[in-house]
């Protein structure tokens, strides 16, 4: 509950910054002021001060070209109005693009952005549109023509920073205008943060899923997911690794709990549940994807393990590698042939709930425990999930080019708020998927299906993909009622970036899985063959007796 | 028998019933044939000398069997202890001194998971907690008054705690609670110096057979028992205790702004104590403007002395230029030490109608309830007491003899016995 200190946005810039509040220039070239990020520290931020144009404004780039002659030798005609605010490039080869060009009456063609030694093609690569209604005041227009444009490219390689790249954009016509614009260079995964941050900000005309969906369907996801797994994988290469506790002996489960935002659960799930039975014969394993607090974690973790006597590892990442791979982490150092999978915000319902959980894996048959869930309960009582399944909504998005169609899913849980003995909620069953805030899988079939995917950013859906591998490849996740408290929401902060993430994960989680859910998977009662549910006795009974 | 006491602070260092009663029994424990007492009382930064450099528990003051915990990093809202080395060497001090029982006064300065660790280390030994405040229900400094109005508050939920603190969510409160049961779950017997306090614990879920009530005990300070000089008024009131807002000195104030605005002053108030830096600014300032007002009036106008902080062992000379007691307490006192003190010189007292205090003060028998920081309801005892004729001398002869010390330290001892 401490308070950090202040830092300037990811994307703060100065130049921009200066540019934008003249007063605040003046007095940094009088010498009144350090900079304007210190201006922006001290007073800027909370006067709501911006540090970056909004879509409306425009800046001079450097016009060093234009098309007046087109390759047949024909006249063009006069360039149209056309406007770029800002080409920003990280090390590892993100660039990201914003402007808007009107091409109302004579379509965009080509927009060739490049470089000291590379050059793409953005509208083949990642192109999308977005409303700009400051152009449209501007041109007389109305809201049917998206003028804005955005892209997001990873080149996938290492960049040198560059001064400025170079932009042509060329219209059907022939029209075109060739640009020197400014780079500004940002971290990769500032940079990622950025891009997530802007699909929360863009006016999209519609609604932010649909839009910022269709956008990504463009090339811009694939892309924002290619960057994000080359600065995930730069983040899961370098852990520090600490070892807490008693080490004697093999742990019948890892309990692997990823720690983003709140250092406090670690020793709050080491208070609530070492003190159950049967939690002797389990390991904690915490990966750290805030860095920030990892001594204060490593000093919490040495004293709840010799307060429990409990087997500990703390796994310390140097950024936010996000939800899978930092899960995929911890189960490298896992030390059992079972992986917990639990969130920082899940607690113990009832105190034996290890010795529950050993019972269940140890006894039931090894389909059913091959990949399981349980119940989890909202502090208020209430049932928060008891399984999960898929609905799909079909999307349609009126564009230039004709009508965009796309299926999005969404990830329902079972009982959601439900009286907490719902028996309709809590029977075992095989069910379509489980929550990742817990999720407890045999090893070898956790590394058969490869772990959690970890092209998700940040968070969200790896836990339905996980579950629709395992189906794919033949184990059905399984519910179990070993009920455990979920403080659902409470156990990380949530930014602008995480919450652009969340766009993507959906767009991303759609076109990978919405054609295999459409197939047997889809609505409350799914009917795959392998989520049938087994035959009860007195059903079985029931049925013989009818013979 | 070997008894390890953890109280909250040294009774020489700090004032406050924790220290006192955990004193108490200490030296109770120590005149006991067969028991050796052993005192670990925690000390915090503001007395960094007794901070030795690299040390975490040090003799205090070269007194056998005494020792200070060198107390920091301890969290106010989880109160955990976050330094890995204190915990390590509370361990190490319980391996050292290997007592048969652990009785713990107080978490909030040593951490709660000295608890858990105290059954770890020393699986067989005896863990008694008394619990002289509700600090581990009442997130309000357990005060058990709802902040939104200040009306008693008699439980606790994630909900309703959230009331009271709009800015944390209810999880949040449903996690201090399950974090502090965790913890409290490794005390083998639960000792309330209240009755009153029974039913609190008990709704928020400590066990029945866990709790049990002693009541605090102390010796008598030096002057006690002697019969209060005969005098024909009975208007003199003193107030004995800390000026932070929940002793609630401001509202005995307030009470005498009133009576002064009806135009009654045929009376005298002695405020003993000290400590007003600790109040809250609003009330600190209210009580500096009120001194202030009373120091310009004329020494023949003026109703009330400040006479600063006293000792409890020279308690006698302020007690004697007193007819009653004022205990205006604005939170649910649970056995202050200051009413059977004030039974033990012969002065009745007057306290709120709610929690210990209307507990140990039987109204219209020793004493006087008036209705809970209402300080019109308090004005108005003030002035029938002090001017009901005979009033004074049946409610002075209806004191019975307080619990002593020795009865305090038979039932813990037969508590330490009972595995």
């Amino acid at each position: 509950m401490s308070d950090a200190e202040p830092a300037a946005p990811p994307d703060f810039d100065e130049t921009m910054y200066l540019q934008l509040n003249p007063d605040v220039a003046e007095a940094v070239a009088a010498g009144g002021l350090v900079s304007g990020r210190a201006h922006y520290l001290r007073y800027g931020a909370r006067e709501g001060r911006r540090y970056l144009p909004t879509p409306g404004e425009v800046r001079e780039p450097g016009v060093i070209a234009v098309i007046t002659t087109r390759a047949d030798g024909s006249r063009a005609p006069p360039p149209p109005a056309y406007w770029v605010e800002a080409v920003r490039m990280s090390p590892g080869g993100g660039v990201f693009v914003t402007g808007w060009i009107d091409d109302a009456t004579d379509k965009l063609a080509e927009a060739w952005l490049s470089g000291e030694d590379w050059e793409v093609e953005l509208m083949t690569t990642a192109f999308a549109r977005t409303r700009r209604r400051d152009v449209e005041q501007t041109l007389g227009a109305t809201g049917a023509h998206p003028y804005g444009f955005w892209s997001f490219v990873d080149l996938g390689r290492a960049m040198r920073r560059h001064a400025a790249c170079r932009l042509v954009l060329t219209q059907a016509s022939g029209a075109g205008v060739t640009l020197e614009i400014g780079v500004r260079s940002l971290a990769d995964s500032d940079l990622r943060d950025a891009v997530l941050a802007w699909l929360i900000e863009c006016d999209w005309s519609v609604s932010a899923h649909i839009g910022a969906v269709a956008g990504l369907t463009d090339g811009a996801g694939a892309q924002i997911v290619a960057h994000n797994r080359r600065i995930t994988a730069g983040i899961v290469a370098q852990p520090q690794v600490e070892r807490f506790g008693p080490a004697q002996g093999r742990p019948k489960a890892s309990i692997i709990v990823c720690l983003y935002g709140r250092p406090d659960y670690l020793f709050l799930q080491n208070a609530l549940f070492a003190g159950g039975a049967g939690m002797q014969d389990y390991e904690f394993i915490y990966v750290c994807n805030s860095p920030e607090f990892a001594d204060r974690l490593a000093r919490d973790m040495r004293i709840g393990s010799l307060v429990h006597g409990i087997r500990q590892t703390l796994v310390l990442l140097p950024a936010n590698a996000g939800f899978g791979a930092a899960n995929n982490v911890g189960a490298r150092y896992a030390n059992s042939d079972r992986i917990v999978a639990c969130n920082p915000d899940v607690f113990p319902y009832h105190a034996d709930w290890a010795r529950r959980h050993t019972e269940a894996v140890e006894t039931l048959p090894a389909e059913r425990t091959a990949l399981f869930g349980v119940p989890l309960y909202y502090e208020t009582g209430a049932l928060m999930h008891g399984g999960m399944f898929f609905q799909i909504d079909t999307v349609h998005l009126s564009r230039p080019g004709g009508l965009f169609t796309q299926d999005l899913v969404r990830v329902q849980h079972y009982g959601k708020g439900a009286p907490p003995d719902t028996a309709a909620f809590l029977r075992p069953r095989p069910v379509a998927a489980v929550t990742g805030a817990f999720i407890s899988c045999r090893r070898d079939w956790f590394e058969r299906l490869g772990g959690f995917s970890e092209d998700y950013v940040f968070g969200h859906y790896e836990d339905a993909d996980l579950c629709l591998r395992s189906l794919g490849a033949g184990m059905a996740p399984w519910l179990h009622d070993i009920r455990l408290y979920h403080l659902e929401g409470a156990g990380s902060t949530r930014g602008r970036a995480q919450e652009g993430a969340l766009l993507v994960n959906r767009w991303l989680f759609a076109s990978r899985w919405a054609a295999s859910i459409r197939a047997g998977l889809h609505g409350i009662e799914p009917t795959h063959a392998l989520l049938a549910e087994p035959e009860t006795a007195p059903a079985r009974a029931a049925r013989r007796k009818r013979r | 028998m070997k008894v390890l006491i953890l109280s909250p602070g040294h009774p020489d260092l700090v004032a406050g019933e924790g220290p006192s009663v955990a004193w108490s029994l200490f030296e109770g424990l120590r005149a006991r044939a067969g028991v050796q007492a052993v005192l670990l009382a925690s000390v915090d930064r503001s007395l960094p000398a007794l901070f030795k450099p690299g040390a975490h528990i040090t003799a205090f003051d070269a007194r056998p069997d005494e020792y200070v915990f060198l107390s920091h990093d301890v969290d106010p809202w989880w109160h955990r202890n976050g330094e890995p080395l204190l915990v390590e060497a509370y361990a190490e001090f319980l391996t050292l001194i290997q007592p048969d029982v652990v009785h713990a006064h107080h978490f909030a300065t040593f951490g709660l998971e000295l608890l858990t660790l105290t059954r770890r280390v020393l699986p067989h030994c005896r863990i008694v907690f008394t619990l002289h405040d509700f600090l581990a229900i009442c997130a309000a400094d357990g005060r058990m008054i709802r902040t939104m109005d200040g009306s008693p508050c008699d439980r606790a939920s994630p909900v309703r705690c959230h009331q009271c603190f709009p800015s944390i969510p209810p999880e949040q409160f449903f996690l201090r609670a399950a974090h502090m049961r965790a913890h409290l779950s490794a005390v083998d017997v639960f000792t309330l110096p209240a009755v009153a306090m029974c039913g609190a614990y008990l709704r928020w879920g400590l066990p029945a057979e866990k709790l049990v009530h002693v009541a605090n005990g102390q010796q008598p300070p030096a002057g006690a028992g002697a019969p209060p000089a005969k005098r024909k008024l009975r208007n003199r009131f003193g107030f004995f205790g800390q000026l932070v807002d929940a002793k609630g000195v401001w509202l005995l104030l307030r009470a005498v702004e009133l009576l002064r605005a009806d135009g009654f002053s045929a009376f005298s108030l002695e405020i003993n104590g000290d400590n007003l830096r600790y109040a809250s600014d609003t009330r600190r300032e209210e009580v500096e403007r009120f001194i202030a007002a009373e120091e310009a009036r004329p020494r023949g106008d003026r109703i009330v002395s400040f006479n600063g902080s006293y000792h409890r062992a020279l308690i006698a000379e302020p007690m004697a230029r007193v007819d009653w007691c004022v205990v205006p307490s604005v939170r649910w006192e649970n056995s202050p030490v200051f009413i059977p003190e004030a039974f033990l010189f012969g002065r009745p007292v007057i306290a709120a109608d709610v929690g210990g205090q209307a507990e140990l003060v039987a109204h219209e028998r020793d004493g006087l309830l008036f209705r809970f920081a209402d300080a019109r309801s308090l004005a108005d005892t003030l002035r029938r007491a002090a001017t009901e004729p005979g009033l004074w001398d049946r409610l002075a002869a209806g004191i019975a003899p307080p619990v002593t010390r020795e009865a305090m330290v038979e039932g813990y001892l037969a508590l330490y016995g009972a595995k």
